[in-house]
């Protein structure tokens, strides 16, 4: 026998039944929710030159990335991010559109990640992105549709946490150290390393910066997080970040968010593109982050086009593991008539498969050669009723 | 709402954890007697309950990688070797060692054109540390006792986990350099830090003060 002939490749797996009902709902749900906020569908290609996620400094890690060649011998990879995609065609298909423009995707993208690690190469993301417009309201429109997006979708608790790029640069920009430090510090910020961030930071001069970036780890919480925060820094960089960042909370407060949006200031996004307000969800039962997005004003000028952007993805598979394990997905419907024709009546038993099924009833059309295994095997899928067809059709209830 | 459950790397920290708990003033009798089972309540002072896991160093951060462990106490070496995303918040201070290069005594290793070989059980850790120097050496990953390579001819040196150097001295070994310090850490899962933010803080930050 063949190797590998019964297995899919790591991090990928097939979909059956109520799993493919679960992700149909979520992504209905989404597409639904988007839709009605005037967003409209794009599909971008599986596979996109390498050269769109890696220009210069690259933006998503290279060793993420699935690579293949095209017939030129030119680096491809498979689609792992949707939004520099979506960039690209804002800023070429589009761009006599009238601005803003907002989009929505429902889309595989594929990360290789490390091996046996049990995490997913293959995830469906389904996202938006509002182009063409900067500034707290087009903000505050994608903070409340990430809430919703995971409040629709009745997955039990969850949070979106806000933070603000410009936060962190302005903090570390005051530092007088080189960018192989900076690049360090951030990392050790993003995973709440309180110990080697106190170790780093020690070996520096001591100054109001260096004992803030201290204390950014621990700043995540409700509005007092800013308050302290506002205390600790001095900076107007900072105090600009900060005040903002209080508009938009108090704002969605009073949309009667404030027990599923959080502050952290110390959220840094892996993803370099990010420019201004950024932010995450989680959901209860998932250790993963489900939505990630934030502002990126900049990226688009990477294709000729000027234009500042926000937009999120959320990760559809884990709202659909989460909606199977709440039961929150109606089981598949068993096949209800099974039309089985004696032996001369195939025709008109055909046609009453049709009949049936066009009044909404599902029904499967007999291959079995005898009206025996017709039943049995009726039996064996809980079908409820075989309709046996010759001159007339005679019902047998199971 | 779920107990929280916390992951404990099996053997010495698992160990110095309990005795941290103790001081904490929780009741760790089931995990001290706990028979084959692996997963055990543990009480707090004030009548809740959370469920620890005994586990190996390698699968605590697996466990709280995927949230099934919204807390996990492992040794900063297998944190260097595996990586993965997750808050690593407390330095608990026990468990100390080092990773440190160590070869043949009154050989240089770093001298010489040829490329050299550095036995391990950490290639990851390894690789970084001589990326970070620049310098191009052949890595062999070794599972059992890692001395034997360079005795053995296999590597030049090794890097590993150098406690008092008494085995290395037995061994003709010396150490070259210093690669990292190591302690036990307090690990967290992202979204469990998120998500219940107040029950983690205060345990962590009760967790800080015994240790």
């Amino acid at each position: 026998m063949q190797k590998n002939l019964r297995i899919t490749p790591e991090g990928t797996r097939d979909l059956l039944f109520e799993e493919c009902l679960a992700r149909r709902k979520a992504e209905s749900i989404l597409s639904n929710l988007f839709q009605l906020r005037g967003y409209s569908e794009v599909m971008t290609p599986g596979i996109e030159l390498y050269d769109l996620f890696d220009a210069g400094e690259p933006v998503i890690p290279a060793e993420s990335m699935y690579k293949l060649t095209d017939s030129r011998g030119r680096l491809l990879v498979m689609r792992p991010d949707s939004t520099l995609p979506i960039a690209r065609l804002t800023a070429t298909r589009l761009k006599d559109a009238p601005f803003p423009v907002r989009l929505y995707y429902a889309q595989d993208v594929y990360h290789m990640n490390h091996g046996r690690s049990g995490h997913n190469d293959q995830q469906f993301q389904a996202g938006i992105e509002l182009i063409g417009a900067s500034g707290e309201r087009a903000d505050l429109e994608m903070l409340s549709l990430a809430v919703e997006s995971l409040r629709i979708c009745d997955v039990g608790d969850f949070r979106v946490e806000i933070g603000h790029v410009g936060f962190f640069l302005s903090l570390v920009g005051q530092l007088n150290v080189d960018d192989d430090v900076k690049d360090t510090i951030r990392t050790l910020i993003e995973d709440k390393n309180y110990a080697a961030l106190g170790g780093v930071l020690d070996t520096l001069e001591p100054s109001d910066p260096v004992d803030f970036i201290r204390m950014l780890p621990r700043l995540f919480g409700g509005e007092e997080v800013l308050e302290t925060a506002w205390a600790l820094c001095s900076n107007t960089e900072s105090h600009a970040a900060l005040k903002y960042l209080s508009n938009l909370y108090k704002k969605l407060c009073a949309l009667g968010l404030s027990d599923h949006v959080m502050i952290d200031l110390g959220m840094i996004h892996q993803n370099e593109y990010y420019t201004g307000v950024i932010f995450r969800g989680y959901i209860e039962g998932s250790g993963d982050t489900v939505i990630s997005g934030g502002r990126y004003d900049t990226l688009l000028r990477r294709f000729g086009s000027d234009l500042p952007a926000t937009g999120f993805g959320v990760n559809v598979d884990s709202l659909t593991k989460r909606m199977l394990e709440r039961q929150a997905v109606d089981p598949p419907k068993p096949s209800i008539v099974l039309v089985h024709a004696l032996p001369g009546y195939e025709t008109e038993a055909f046609v009453k498969v049709g009949e049936l099924a066009y009044q909404g009833m599902v029904c499967e059309f007999s291959v079995f050669n005898s009206l025996e295994e017709a039943l049995v095997y009726a039996e064996r899928r809980c079908i409820s009723e075989v309709h046996a067809v010759s001159d007339t059709i005679k019902i047998y209830k199971l | 709402m779920k107990p929280m459950r916390i992951a404990l790397t099996k053997g010495r920290l698992e160990k110095d954890t309990l005795a941290l708990f103790d001081r904490m003033g929780l009741d760790t009798s089931a995990v001290r007697d706990k028979g084959r089972r692996l997963i055990l309540p543990v009480n707090l002072p004030d009548g809740s309950i959370f469920e620890v896991v005994l586990a190996k160093a390698a699968d605590v951060i697996t466990y709280v990688e995927h949230g099934v462990c919204d807390l996990g106490v492992v040794g900063k070496d297998t944190i260097a070797e595996y990586g993965g995303s997750f808050y690593e918040v407390l330095d608990l201070g026990f468990g100390r060692c080092r990773f440190a290069l160590a070869a043949p005594k009154d050989t240089d290793f770093f001298e010489g054109y040829t490329t050299k070989t550095v036995a391990s059980k950490y290639p990851n850790v390894s690789s970084t540390y001589f990326g970070k120097k620049g310098m191009d050496v052949r890595i062999v990953k070794i599972e059992g006792s890692v001395e034997l390579a360079p005795l053995l001819g296999l590597s030049d040196a090794i890097i590993d986990i150098v406690e008092t150097g008494s085995t290395l001295q037995e061994n003709g070994l010396d150490v070259i350099e210093d690669v990292m310090p190591v302690s036990a850490r307090l690990i967290v899962n992202i979204a469990c830090m998120k998500l219940r933010k107040k029950e983690i803080e205060s345990f962590v930050s009760h967790m800080e003060e015994e240790s």
